[in-house]
């Protein structure tokens, strides 16, 4: 069927039809661009923090200080503390105290009930002496002397243990043995004496104070059952007065049991355990039996052990009835009065043989007397007067800094702030004989920074005494920096920048004389930056001072210097709310940390990486703003040259240098085709071909080849457009996106759409001797193209190009730009160039003839439906139909559509209702009905 | 064949004053049939067993160990005639009266009392003769007997300071190499009540070694014996610690001892035997060196 048809375009009369039109000084998408571009961007950048976070923390330890910093905020929260509301507290002490209290050393347990320790004998029983002699060994094994000693544990194996001996206590307490689950819980308390390996000790604790809380329920139970069978009842429920007598015998033969335990330690703590069970015989006997305790727990000469008893005193107390804060408050003052106890010589000799620092050991401590710290606050007292009463016992004691730093850490922020000169004051008095000064200080410094306007007290007054504190105390440099953390931000949200850089500078000078290298502090810097970056009113400001760079680049290895730098950005770039950054000094700052971070990737840098790295620098890129117009292409050009290795980069920077042009000729500062602007173009025809993604740098060449074409470079616009007809045939069919692979026909279409909307109104170079060059390019690249001729993208290309080529011989096109004299103006209908229009239009028609018996040999028909439906449209659209040629196609297309018949064919009926509008036309109509009949 | 005798007393506590009704059930749990029974007697039987230890043995020669049980009740009772017991669970009510005999240990009933040399004991024992093919069977049941509470005494504090010089160390020269110590020393009362716990204090004013260990001693005190003469024992009851360590100067630690049942009693004086009690406070120092303060204390039965 192919055959050969001569196109003759209709061409339509000048100014045929005036659509309706009015004036609009407003681009209606322009103000919703912005919009979505601020919003976008903070979206991603929520969502890439949410993906980051995993990666951020490198530390674990960070996450139990965030969890420490968690936990003091929780007294805060609760006006009316419940009995509940210890447990739950308890709990997350409870975790966070498992977590800190680790330990290396090896751990030995003692027991006699662990599986792993019993001897089995195998033995044949032979005569009833035997037996008996047997039995009687058997029973000796439970005796004191074969207790055993297991050393040498690790401490995951030692919590197995443990939990072990927990087990065995259920099986024996199940099997009705319940002396033995009673023994085993003494055993389990006696543990508690051995303060070897004592940076366990807390933990250790913790998991004996579980087994006995479970041993104690046992009995409760067990004593509930007995009295009130399985009905259901709450502590406070239980009525002494109701309880059978029987109960209330067992309830008196445990307590005998217990009260016959020979050593101190394990009677008190198995007393305590018990402690809910005296419920049964009197309730008034558990207040008087706690104040009692609370006294014999005098007789423990080990500090250590001592506090953490009153802790587990405490913690039963809160367990039984509310109002126990006077328990706490007990404790803590039999504390206090036993506080030289921790300064015992025997215990600075033990924790120096266990090779603790001072400040270790005395940290300790911290968790203990925190706790009762933290019933004590709650009491119904004058909070101020509370602690006024407290730093009064503190100054009269020596060595004061636990005491201190426990107080400073339980109270709230309003009570401490109100009482921070005194507590200044009293450290400035010890600060030479203080070991955890540095936890006192950055406690107090945290409370500082929780205040909203400080004016009890020039807030210089105290940061001076702070900064001139911390530089006396004789500490290392990672407790300077801990220290530091919270005073910076308070120094941040109080005082002038002039204060904040002289304090950055007494940092940058302490960390010169420690003589160590910055890097391995270089989390804490980072943190230290974090808090500054979050809390300084005007994020500009920091990069005014002096000493914040020099910080900012204390740390030397590349690692260190990476995240430092994204640190730094990532926060600037969230608190920064103006659209541009036009301060020279900060961009160069900024620039300099961009470079660190380019300079970070290597080819073995993750794509997730490279991509936050490209998305902090595009922000600075996108935001940078100089009044001068070479300037800011000097930047861009400056930027080019320093990220290279990221490809979004350079898409944000073509994207840039394309708006800045456009801004060259809204302000009408450079002349169109001037200097300026044909740098511009150049700078992205240069720009483009370095990206690798083909079809990327395509769609960029058409938007830079757009923007010359409107700033009338009409020589770098042909460029542009050459070269990306040129690459049509190397993008690929499918490209990769977000990890997935994505057909591009779709966007192709769209694109060479685009070029060809934009070839009408580009005039052609009067030296070459083609008509519209570009067009005739792309009509030959179209020849060679990889693409399948029945698929749709093929023909489609080939419809549009010929609706191009039709609109081309017209003799005013539809649109034009402004300053642009297109190819009417140019050749004025010249015969010549519409012959060689005409000519192009035959040869695609042809090629449209052979894809249409194509699609028919492959049977694809309703493609062919389609294409057929289509070209008879373009033909009686914009074809001269009196050309007999064209009129026989027309009616061969229609002859084709109807025998194929694919849909209801409203479309096609439509289109005939079409040809009513000239003579022509309604010719084409009468032969198509004769035909039809 | 099973058949199971058992007696259930009415009181969990299983304590009785004299002059109070024993009462209770024995229970007959016979699972194969009918019992045919002879009679079934229920026996109340109290004494005091008396040793006299190895130590003294060689005063008594002539005598054995054990010296004759002094006799303190016995009555017996008919619980049911000859006859039959049908298959099943039975129980038999019962009530004694609890009334003692005047002996040469004193008018009543004494106190229940586990000791070394001096053990009063109570029973109640269940027999049920059968036919001459049978055993009888029998059962017994330990009960213990209180006497009825007094009215409170006066408390009767005392207070020591224990220092080098009030030790009664056997020699000058290990006076000379004691430790310099100071201590003081309180007892809320000597003559206590044994369903309550003694109670006092002690401080350890100055010491100028650390001390390992700070205990409450309870201790017993049985003298047995006849016009011939006498064997007197002092035995640990029990020993509770009450300073562990190297405690705080200064500072009172509570003592603190509940009085352990059965193993105490009130302290009893009698013709033949004496059950008397002490308390020692003994500090050890961290050299293992002891010293002891002792304390006679009168136990009573009283609210």
């Amino acid at each position: 069927m192919p055959a050969y048809y001569s196109w003759t375009t209709d061409k339509k009369q000048k100014h045929k039809e005036v659509s309706h039109s009015f004036e609009v000084n407003v681009h209606p998408l322009k103000e919703n661009t912005i919009q979505y571009v601020t919003n976008t961007s903070k979206s991603f950048c929520e969502n890439l923090q949410k993906w980051s976070l995993p990666f951020e923390e490198l530390d674990p330890l960070l996450r139990f200080e965030k969890m420490n910093l968690d936990k003091d905020n929780l007294p805060l929260e609760i006006d009316k503390p419940k009995k509940s509301c210890y447990q739950q507290s308890w709990h997350t002490k409870r975790i966070f105290i498992l977590n800190k209290y680790t330990t290396g050393e090896k751990l030995t347990i003692v027991s006699s009930y662990l599986p792993g320790g019993e001897k089995t004998l195998i033995r044949q029983v032979s005569n009833l002496n035997e037996k008996v002699k047997h039995r009687l060994e058997q029973l000796d094994d439970f005796d004191e002397s074969s207790i055993r000693k297991t050393m040498g544990l690790s401490q995951q194996e030692f919590v197995t243990k443990v939990l072990m001996l927990d087990g065995e206590i259920k099986k024996a307490w199940d099997s009705e043995q319940r002396v033995k689950a009673f023994k085993i819980a003494i055993q389990c308390s006696k543990l508690l004496s051995d303060v070897n390996v004592m940076q366990f000790y807390p933990s250790k604790f913790v998991l004996i104070s579980d087994v006995l809380d479970n041993f104690g329920l046992l009995v409760f139970e067990r004593l509930k059952h007995k009295s009130f069978g399985n009905k259901k009842l709450n502590f406070d429920d239980i009525d002494p007065n109701t309880v059978p007598e029987l109960a209330k015998e067992t309830c008196q033969n445990w307590i005998y049991k217990m009260a016959s335990i020979r050593e101190l330690l394990p009677r008190l703590y198995m007393e305590m355990a018990l402690l809910p069970c005296y419920v049964f015989l009197s309730k008034e006997d558990i207040k008087s039996s706690i104040e009692r305790l609370t006294k014999m727990i005098r007789g423990i000469g080990n500090p250590l052990v001592a506090v953490y008893i009153r802790l587990y005193l405490c913690n039963v107390a809160s367990k039984l009835y509310q109002g126990c804060e006077k328990v706490f408050y007990d404790n803590l003052n039999e504390f206090i009065e036993d506080y030289q106890q921790v300064f015992h010589n025997t215990m600075l000799k033990k924790y120096g043989a266990q090779l603790l620092t001072a400040d270790q050991y005395l940290n300790l401590y911290t968790p203990a007397v925190g706790w009762m710290l933290f019933g004590t606050v709650n009491l119904d007292t004058d909070k101020i007067a509370l602690l006024d009463e407290l730093l009064k016992k503190c100054e009269k004691l020596e060595h004061s800094e636990l005491l201190l730093s426990c107080l400073v850490a339980a109270f709230d922020s309003p009570t401490i702030i109100q009482k921070s000169t005194k507590i200044l004051e009293m450290i400035s008095k010890n600060i030479d004989g203080m070991v955890i000064a540095h936890q006192v200080l950055s406690s107090l410094g945290s409370h500082l920074c929780s205040v909203k306007s400080y004016q009890q007290l020039s807030s210089d007054v105290l940061s001076e005494t702070w900064l001139t504190l911390a530089c006396k105390m004789n500490t290392t440099t990672a407790n300077f920096l801990l220290v530091l953390e919270p005073w910076i931000e308070f120094a941040c949200l109080q005082l002038s920048s002039q204060q904040i850089n002289v304090i950055l500078r007494v940092t940058i000078r302490v960390m010169i004389k420690s003589k160590q290298p910055a890097d391995q502090y270089s989390t804490q810097i980072q943190s230290v930056l974090k808090r500054m970056l979050k809390n300084i009113p005007d994020v500009e400001e920091l990069f005014l001072m002096d000493a914040f760079m020099p910080l900012v680049e204390l740390p030397q290895t590349s690692h260190s210097k990476t995240m430092m730098a994204k640190t730094v950005l990532s926060i600037f770039f969230e608190r920064y709310k103006l659209l541009h950054i036009d301060d020279p000094i900060v961009l160069a700052d900024l620039m300099r940390l961009c470079r660190i971070l380019h300079d970070s990737i290597n080819a073995v840098t993750v794509e997730d990486e490279s991509k936050v790295c490209a998305d902090l620098i595009n922000k600075l890129v996108v935001m940078c703003y100089c009044d001068a117009l070479e300037e800011q292409l000097g930047f861009y050009v400056e930027c080019r040259g320093a990220f290279i290795k990221l490809d979004s980069v350079l898409v944000t920077l073509v994207h840039a240098v394309n708006a800045l042009a456009s801004r060259a000729m809204s302000k009408e500062c450079a002349a169109p085709g001037g200097p300026a602007v044909r740098a511009c173009a150049a700078y992205c025809f240069i720009t483009v071909p370095s990206l690798s993604c083909a079809f990327t740098r395509a769609s960029l060449y058409l938007l830079s080849g757009q923007v010359a074409l409107r700033n009338n470079c009409i020589g770098q616009a042909e460029a542009n457009f050459k070269a990306l007809v040129s690459m049509i045939p190397e993008i690929p069919e499918y490209i990769h996106e977000d990890g997935q692979r994505k057909p591009s026909h779709e966007r192709i279409l769209g694109l060479i759409s685009n070029l060809l909307s934009t070839l009408l109104v580009l005039p052609d170079n009067v030296d070459s001797n083609t008509k519209a060059y570009i067009l005739s390019g792309l009509i030959k690249v179209m020849e060679r193209v990889f693409w399948s001729k029945t698929e749709q993208l093929y023909y489609s290309t080939l419809l549009r190009i010929l609706d191009v080529l039709c609109e081309m011989t017209q003799e005013n096109y539809a649109y034009h730009i402004n300053t642009v004299i297109s190819n009417d103006g140019l050749y004025g209908s010249d015969e010549e160039f519409i012959k060689s229009m005409e000519s192009h239009a035959t040869n695609i028609c042809e090629e449209l003839l052979v894809v249409l018996k194509a699609l028919g040999d492959a049977k694809e028909t309703k493609k062919q439906y389609n294409l057929a439906l289509e070209l008879f449209w373009r033909i009686i659209r914009r074809g001269d139909l009196e050309q007999t040629p064209m009129l026989i196609l027309a009616n061969k297309l229609w002859m084709l559509s109807q025998k194929l018949q694919e849909s209801d064919g409203k479309c096609a009926r439509s289109m005939l209702s079409a040809l009513q509008d000239s003579a022509p036309r309604r010719h084409l109509l009468e032969i198509l009905n004769e035909n039809m009949i | 064949m099973t058949t199971n005798l058992s007696i259930n007393l009415k009181r969990a506590s299983k304590g009785y004053y004299e002059g109070e009704n024993l009462t209770g059930v024995v229970v007959v749990d016979s699972s194969f049939g009918d019992i045919r029974h002879e009679g079934l007697t229920l026996t109340l039987e109290g004494s005091v067993n008396l040793q006299v230890s190895s130590k003294n043995a060689g005063l008594f020669d002539a005598f054995s160990s054990n010296i004759k049980p002094i006799t303190l009740i016995n009555t017996s009772l008919e619980l049911a005639p000859a006859g039959k017991i049908p298959v099943g669970v039975t129980e038999i009510p019962f009530e004694i009266p609890l009334k003692g005999r005047p002996t040469s240990a004193g008018p009543g009933l004494l106190e229940t009392y586990h000791g070394v040399f001096v053990n009063v004991l109570y029973t109640i024992k269940c027999s049920m003769k059968r036919s001459f093919l049978n055993k009888p069977l029998n059962t017994s049941c330990q009960f213990f007997v209180q006497h009825k509470p007094q009215d409170p005494p006066p408390l009767k504090p005392v207070r020591c300071e224990i220092t080098p010089n009030s030790i009664r160390a056997s020699a000058a020269a290990t006076r000379a190499s004691m430790p310099h110590f100071q201590l003081y020393a309180e007892i809320d009362s000597t003559v206590c009540a044994l369903d309550k716990p003694i109670t006092g204090k002690i401080r350890v004013d100055e010491c100028s070694v650390g001390i390992k260990s700070i205990e409450l001693q309870l201790v017993r005190v049985e003298t047995c014996g006849s016009a011939e003469g006498f064997s007197r024992d002092a035995t640990e009851i029990q020993n509770i610690q009450v300073g562990d360590g190297d405690v705080c100067r200064s500072r009172d630690i509570p003592l603190y001892m509940v009085l352990p049942r059965l193993f105490t009693c009130p302290t009893t004086t009698t013709h033949n035997f004496n059950i008397e009690f002490e308390l020692n406070i003994a500090v050890i120092f961290e050299d293992n060196y002891l010293i002891t303060e002792n304390f006679p204390i009168l136990l009573l039965r009283c609210r």
